[in-house]
């Protein structure tokens, strides 16, 4: 769900750990553990490796000690603020291929952008990358639902404008769920670019007010 | 209609128009690079992070270094 799946959709991360979102039912948990076993992973900080904390939210970090992956660095959540539950993102997963017949699933795009709404300055270019590349690959015959995907996350004011003056009923309608369209219906781009930046405050803050509680727990068990 | 040069940079506008496939070949090149350059696997800290913990302890790298070096550098 990290960098490998932001460079497959078009954005660019050098993350050097792999991310993994999971079921955190008892059954996927023993078949994790047995893929972490033969990785010769263990837990490198806290929380430990328990349901418990991964329905709670927290990411579970582990280190490889495998001859083919010494040091490498796996981080596995479960539950992601303002993302879909599991059962959601893995009937939407997109599947690629590698040329070696290596096969993998990735969160789709529009689960990866809310995943990627974080309080980190480094997500939110990332979120702009993503759905610029997104629109530049797909406009030529774009379906609704991408149009809607498109209006409702798009950084970009001039890529709003642009899609806002072919689908100005469309865009009309998203007006109440991302108030910033009435300024690209408009053509008003240095008014989006400011409501694009308070968009990015308050959602940051969301998310570190939500990491709070989290955070208070990863203190308490640091200190057990 | 607005071209992919109008609001990326170059650099962007060539990463865009590489299609899924080719970006993850390349950002693989990119990784043998780094290993073999000597590149840690350590995560760079993350402040931002709400799982950063300013006291964790860091492993090295079996000679100490902390990854890629900067050699020389001329200019700025």
């Amino acid at each position: 769900m990290g960098g490998q799946a932001c460079v497959f959709y078009g954005a660019a991360e050098f993350s050097r750990d792999a991310d993994f979102a999971i079921l955190a039912d008892a059954a996927n948990l023993v078949r994790l553990g047995t893929a972490l076993a033969d990785l010769q992973a263990d837990v490198v900080a806290v929380p430990p490796f328990e349901s418990k904390y991964l329905r709670r939210g927290h990411a579970i970090h582990f280190r490889c000690q495998h001859a083919e992956a010494p040091g490498m660095r796996v981080d596995v959540m479960s539950v992601m603020r303002g993302v879909e539950p599991f059962s959601k993102l893995w009937r939407r997963r997109t599947t690629i291929e590698l040329p070696d017949g290596t096969t993998g699933d990735l969160l789709a795009l529009p689960d990866l952008v809310q995943a990627k709404k974080t309080q980190r300055d480094k997500d939110w270019p990332m979120i702009r990358r993503l759905v610029e590349a997104h629109y530049f690959q797909h406009r030529g015959k774009p379906a609704t639902a991408q149009i809607t995907f498109w209006l409702r996350e798009l950084r970009t004011p001039a890529l709003l404008v642009e899609i806002a003056r072919r689908r100005t009923r469309l865009c009309r309608r998203l007006i109440p769920t991302r108030p910033l369209l009435a300024a690209a219906v408009a053509r008003r781009a240095d008014e989006i670019e400011r409501a694009l930046r308070e968009e990015e405050i308050a959602e940051r803050e969301r998310d570190k007010r939500y990491w709070l509680p989290l955070k208070k727990e990863l203190e308490r068990l640091r200190h057990a | 209609m607005i071209q992919p040069e109008h609001v990326a940079e170059d650099e962007w506008v060539d990463w865009y128009r590489l299609t899924p496939l080719q970006r993850w070949l390349e950002s693989e090149r990119l990784w043998q690079t780094y290993l073999a350059l000597g590149g840690s696997l350590d995560p760079e800290p993350d402040t931002q992070s709400p799982f950063f913990d300013a006291r964790a302890s860091r492993p090295r790298t079996a000679h100490g270094w902390t990854g890629v070096r900067v050699l020389r550098r001329r200019g700025i």
